[in-house]
C-alpha cells in the first residue's frame, strides 16, 4: 500500500507555517533589558483586535526593539499616554478584549510578558478627557476612588472613569433617559465597579439607598439648574472635603450672554452651596463654549498662620 | 529520433549585426524588416495616388453642407461643434452624478479625519484652552501663581525610540494632508453645486462689482425671488 501522500506533506507544511507565524520579531532584536526608564511599559500595538495581537506577540522578554507603541503614565493617576501610530490619552482597560463604543484599543506587553490592554479616550466624546487634555491640575478621580457620575448618558466616559478607579473603586452612574440608560446598563454588566442608576438626578432621595458616600462627584447634566442638582447630590452623598468636577455648557444655561459670563455666574452659584472651586478650564479645541470647573466641598477652614 | 537531436547541444545561431564602422546608420536591416518597410511605403504611395486621382476628377459644382459647417483651423480639420451633443436634461444628470461622487469622497475623507482625530490628541502642544484658578485671598493667589507653570509639564518622552517618533509624525502628516484635501473638495463641491444651480430654471443675474456686499474674487449671482405655491 502506498503511504497517504497528502497527510504527511500537509503535516510538514503546517509545522512550517506555525514557525513563520511566530516570526520571532522581538527574539531577533534580542536584548530586552537596559534601555529606558523603569516606569515605561512598552510593547507592541495589537491594533484593534484583541485576537489579532494574540498570535504575534510571542517573543518572550525581548519585545523592546519591535515595539510599536510606548505607553507611559500621565500626570493624573490611572490615565496613560500612548505614543506610536497614535498620540493619545488612554486608560487601562478593565475588561480586556472589549470595546465600549468602538474605540480603538492598544495592547502592550510588559517586560515580564504579561499583556495589558488600553483603550483610547476620545476627547471629542468625553468632556473629562477634554479637561485632562486642557491641562486641568487635578481631576481627583484616581484609582480606588468612589465616584458619583451625574449625566452618564450611554456610558462612554463612565467606562473610562471605571477604568481609572479600577476594581477597588466604585462609579455610581446616574442617567435619566431610558434609551441611553439601556447602553449604560449593558456597559455596566461587563464592569463590576459601575452601578447604573436610571433615575432623575434632581431627586437624589430616590436612589439614596443605592449610593454610599463618595469622594468625587462628576456632573455633566447640561441643565439650566445643574448647580442646584450638583448641590443636592453633594448634600446627600459627597463626603466633607470631597471634590467635584462639573462640566458647564454655556448654551444650555443662557445662550444670550457670553460664555465667560455664564461660567462666572455658575461658579458664583456653586460658591453659595458650600463648594469651593479651585480651577476652571475651557474645553476649547474639543467643545465650543464649554468649561470644566474643579473644586472641593465643605473644605476644612485653613489654619491662620 | 528528432527529440534525441534536440537534446544535443547545438551552436547558437548568430545573426550578423551592424558593423562597428556603420553604427551611425542604426540597426542592420534584414530582409523581413525591409518587407515591412516596403509594404508601408507602397500603401502610402497608393493612397496618395488615389487622392490625387480623386482631386483630378473632382466635380467643381459639388456641394455638401458639411463643407460650410466645418472648417480647418491651423491646418487641422475641426468637426461640427459638440456643444449640443447632449440635451439639457442629460447635462444636468451628468453634473449631478459628478457632484454626488465629489460629495461621497468628501464625506469619506471627513470620516477618516474623525477617526484620526480620535487617536491624535497633539499631546506635545500646549493646550489652547483658558485655565482659571480661584483663590480666596491675595496670599493664596500668589501661592497658586508660583505653583502653576511647572505643573503643566507632561511626563517627558525623551526615551522614545526613533521609529515610534517617526510613526507619530507620519500620522500627524496624514491628518494634515486629509484636512487639506477636505478643504479642496469642499471648494470643488461648492463650485459644482453653484454651476448646477445656474443651469436650473429661475431668473438670476450676475451682480456687478459695486453691488457685492462682501467682496470676493468669485462671481456672485442673485436670483429673482419667486412666489412658491
Amino acid at each position: 500500500m502506498r503511504p497517504p501522500r497528502g497527510r504527511g506533506g500537509g503535516g510538514g507544511f503546517r509545522g512550517g507555517r506555525g514557525d513563520g507565524g511566530g516570526r520571532g520579531r522581538g527574539g531577533g532584536r534580542g536584548g530586552g533589558g537596559g534601555r529606558g526608564g523603569g516606569s515605561a511599559m512598552r510593547g507592541r500595538g495589537g491594533g484593534r483586535g484583541g485576537g489579532r495581537g494574540g498570535g504575534r506577540g510571542r517573543g518572550g522578554g525581548g519585545m523592546k526593539g519591535g515595539s510599536k507603541v510606548v505607553v507611559e503614565p500621565h500626570r493624573h493617576e490611572g490615565v496613560f499616554i500612548a505614543k506610536g501610530k497614535e498620540d493619545a490619552l488612554v486608560t487601562k482597560n478593565l475588561v480586556a478584549g472589549e470595546a465600549v463604543y468602538n474605540e480603538k484599543r492598544i495592547s502592550v506587553q510588559n517586560e515580564d510578558g504579561t499583556k495589558v490592554e488600553y483603550r483610547i479616550w476620545n476627547p471629542f466624546r468625553s468632556k473629562l478627557a477634554a479637561a485632562v487634555l486642557g491641562g486641568v491640575d487635578n481631576i481627583w478621580i484616581k484609582p480606588g476612588a468612589r465616584v458619583l457620575y451625574l449625566g452618564a448618558a450611554s456610558g462612554t466616559t463612565v467606562s473610562h472613569v471605571s477604568d481609572i478607579v479600577g476594581p477597588n473603586g466604585v462609579v455610581y452612574a446616574v442617567e435619566f433617559s431610558h434609551r441611553s440608560g439601556r447602553d449604560l446598563v449593558n456597559m455596566a454588566k461587563k464592569r463590576t465597579n459601575v452601578i447604573p442608576i436610571i433615575e432623575d438626578a434632581r431627586h437624589p432621595a430616590k436612589y439614596r439607598m443605592l449610593v454610599g458616600m463618595v469622594d468625587v462627584i462628576f456632573s455633566d447634566v447640561a441643565q439650566p439648574d445643574q448647580a442646584r442638582i450638583l448641590a443636592l447630590n453633594a448634600s446627600y452623598f459627597l463626603k466633607a472635603g470631597g471634590h467635584f468636577v462639573i462640566s458647564i455648557k454655556a448654551n444650555c444655561i443662557d445662550s444670550t450672554v457670553p460664555a465667560e459670563a455664564v461660567f462666572q455666574s455658575e461658579v458664583k452659584k456653586l460658591q453659595q452651596d458650600q463648594f469651593k472651586p479651585f480651577e476652571q478650564v475651557t474645553l476649547e479645541p474639543f467643545e465650543r463654549d464649554h468649561a470644566c470647573v474643579v473644586g472641593g466641598y465643605r473644605m476644612p477652614k485653613k489654619q491662620k498662620a | 529520433m528528432s527529440s534525441l537531436r534536440n537534446a544535443l547541444p547545438r551552436r547558437a545561431h548568430k545573426e550578423r549585426a551592424q558593423p562597428q564602422s556603420r553604427k551611425k546608420f542604426g540597426l542592420l536591416e534584414k530582409h523581413k524588416d525591409y518587407v515591412i518597410r516596403a509594404k508601408a511605403y507602397h500603401k502610402k504611395e497608393e493612397s496618395i495616388r488615389r487622392l490625387k486621382e480623386k482631386a483630378a476628377f473632382r466635380n467643381p459644382d459639388e456641394f455638401y453642407f458639411k463643407m460650410i459647417k466645418t472648417k480647418t483651423v491651423d491646418g487641422v480639420h475641426r468637426l461640427e461643434g459638440e456643444a449640443n451633443k447632449y440635451t439639457q436634461e442629460e447635462l444636468m444628470l451628468m453634473k449631478t452624478q459628478d457632484i454626488g461622487y465629489v460629495l461621497q469622497k468628501l464625506q469619506s475623507e471627513r470620516n477618516k479625519i474623525e477617526k484620526l482625530t480620535t487617536m491624535l490628541h497633539s499631546l506635545d502642544n500646549n493646550p489652547s484652552s483658558r485655565h482659571v484658578y480661584f483663590a480666596e485671598d491675595r496670599e493664596e493667589a500668589k501661592e497658586i501663581k508660583s505653583q502653576s507653570g511647572r505643573k503643566d509639564a507632561l511626563p517627558d518622552f525623551d526615551d522614545i525610540p526613533d521609529h515610534i517618533k517617526r510613526k507619530t509624525a507620519a500620522s500627524y502628516r496624514e491628518l494634515e494632508g486629509r484636512k487639506k484635501r477636505v478643504q479642496e473638495l469642499e471648494k470643488l463641491y461648492m463650485d459644482m453645486s453653484l454651476h448646477k444651480e445656474l443651469q436650473k430654471k429661475g431668473r438670476k443675474r450676475k451682480l456687478r462689482e459695486e453691488e457685492i456686499v462682501c467682496p470676493t474674487s468669485k462671481a456672485v449671482y442673485k436670483w429673482r425671488s419667486e412666489r412658491k405655491r
